[in-house]
């Protein structure tokens, strides 16, 4: 299953990093673009992060294992916490082989000019990021559920309207609500981070929503006690 | 060992605990016997401080399950209903990740674990994938998981589902010989199970304990439970006539003709149930008119009520009443 989503996942990022570079030959266009830029790769993360934590939760409930686990002397924090760490790492072991696209690209293209290695820095530094915070939002939903296929269509559709906020903007009125979900919509920040612009606020957005869902799912496990 | 005080667990629609006390020492078997849906996993899940009851107090070895969940975990090994494994684990890994998890130090992880295999029977497939395993493994993996932090209280939800007569006796044999040196709280819905392994008995019927008390005893309460089974050849209406007149006879019933091949003789051989008063003894007053009269008397036997009458009883009347009611 892991090695499923991380050889999938590669396979997409791939595809869709060599996309730009052939439809740009010739062009100018900023490095960390090619690949933090294209949606084709998003929704790779996106559904990757669906896959990755479906499980953590649902498939624990439905095989009953989580009420062995639950009994051990070890508290609900703790098992959360253990859980999205087991997650959060794998998402970064298939996130990180990407980084040998430009290392190729740089080998193939001799003749390109000095990598710029400013935007791809601060690339993964979004992609790990929004990881952090879309991964607590998938164990949350895998904390609700004893179906995986529940869990992963409803965490991939949480990810996706929270990563597409600024288009669900269009369908809201008001001009301080569309300035809200801009702000807090992936796009954007995805471009700034893309381009090598490095700006606090979705740094601090991303972290604290990651804290909150992981202290959600602590609240959902411990629901068991109060049904 | 246990103190269960006033428990009651209510479920969105109904009350699956309701209303339970009572207390376990330390060193006993003990069984919670009842139909399916009686709440017994409900009250093993309260006690292995899986859930938290929503009305009265638990304490194992002192400590309230739901201020000192920690602590009292520690002291409880707990094997829930159906065995839950990871399927795609072996069974070393499976047992070191629980040893990692119940926090056994690492130098002694190895020697607990080898123990439990031997104990358990585990050494042949310690090697295997846990989801190749046959049933009767997977329970005694769970059980090895359950015992491996040598725990002072066992709950043991459904020990014996699954396994086939050979490991049931195994794996009761295992159980009575750890009631020696730990507390054993089992749930079940065998008869034979319960009898043959706990010291006492609980019967649950929705939600509620119906009776507690040792398998023998238990039998023994039963109103009207003693009989004696007398097989006489004589004038069957002048024989049930005489015997319903010994002291302490209540029901005199002619439960048919007598045992068939040993039936060469006489005609008149006939088999009586008698029903008498618990704590008289009328076989001796049966035999003295069987003498007098010159009937030949060639069975005389006490029949106890199992078990098992108790809980056909107990369960199906307290269900009258709770639809009644």
């Amino acid at each position: 299953m892991a090695y499923v989503i991380m050889a999938a996942f590669l396979v997409v990022a791939g595809l869709s990093f060599c996309r730009p570079l052939v439809q740009h030959l010739g062009e100018r266009i900023g490095i960390g673009e090619l690949l933090f830029g294209a949606p084709y790769f998003w929704v790779a993360v996106l559904a990757a992060i669906a896959l990755i934590t479906m499980p953590l939760f649902a498939e624990e409930r439905r095989t009953g294992t989580l009420e062995m686990l639950l009994t051990a002397p070890v508290t609900d924090l703790q098992v959360v916490l253990g859980k999205y760490a087991g997650a959060l790492i794998f998402f970064l072991l298939v996130t990180t082989p990407t980084a040998a696209y430009f290392i190729l690209l740089k080998a193939v293209a001799p003749g390109m000019a000095a990598l710029d290695w400013m935007p791809i820095f601060t690339g993964y530094l979004i992609l790990w990021l929004i990881g952090s915070c879309f991964i607590a939002i998938g164990m949350f939903v895998s904390a609700l559920t004893r179906s995986q296929v529940v869990a992963a269509v409803g965490c991939f559709v949480a990810v996706s309207i929270l990563f597409f906020l600024d288009t669900v903007r269009l369908f809201l009125p008001g001009a301080a609500v569309q300035a809200a979900l801009t702000y807090m919509s992936s796009t954007q920040h995805v471009q700034d981070f893309a381009r090598g612009v490095v700006d606090t606020r979705p740094i601090v957005f991303y972290l604290s929503l990651a804290v909150f869902f992981v202290f959600a799912t602590v609240k959902a496990i411990e629901a068991r006690q109060w049904k | 060992m246990i103190k269960v005080e006033h428990v009651t667990k209510r479920f969105a629609s109904a009350k699956a605990v309701d209303d339970i006390s009572f207390e376990v020492l330390r060193g006993e078997i003990v069984g919670f016997l009842g139909p399916n849906g009686a709440g017994k996993t409900t009250l093993m899940r309260l006690l292995a401080t899986y859930l938290a009851p929503t009305q009265g107090r638990v304490f194992i070895d002192g400590l309230d399950v739901f201020l000192h969940s920690l602590d009292a975990r520690r002291r409880i090994g707990y094997l829930p209903e159906n065995a839950p494994l990871y399927p795609e684990m072996r069974v070393d890994e499976y047992l070191s990740f629980r040893a990692k998890l119940k926090g056994i130090p690492r130098r002694k992880r190895r020697e607990r674990m080898e123990e439990m295999k031997v104990l358990c029977g585990l050494k042949d497939v310690e090697r295997r994938i846990i989801g190749q395993l046959s049933k009767g493994f997977c329970q005694r993996l769970a059980l090895a998981d359950s015992l491996i932090h040598s725990p002072e209280l066992l709950i043991l939800d459904e020990p014996m589902i699954g396994l086939d007569p050979n490991q049931i006796r195994a794996v009761r044999e295992l159980i009575g010989a750890l009631g020696r040196r730990f507390t054993v709280v089992l749930a079940t819905h065998s008869l034979a199970e319960a009898e043959a392994i706990c010291q006492r008995v609980f019967i649950m019927n929705h939600g509620r304990i119906v009776a507690s008390d040792s398998p023998e005893h238990l039998a023994g309460q039963l109103q009207g439970n003693v009989s004696v089974v007398a097989e006489i050849a004589g004038p069957p209406e002048e024989v049930a006539e005489r015997l319903r007149c010994v002291s302490g006879v209540l029901t005199v019933r002619l439960v048919g003709p007598a045992t068939s091949g040993l039936g060469r003789g006489s005609a008149l051989w006939r088999r009586y149930q008698l029903g008498c008063h618990p704590g008289t003894d009328i076989r001796p007053a049966v035999f003295g008119i069987a003498a007098a009269q010159g009937w030949p008397l060639r069975e005389l036997s006490l029949e106890v009520f199992e078990l098992e009458d108790v809980f056909i009883k107990l369960t199906a009347s307290a269900g009258r009443g709770q639809t009644s009611g």
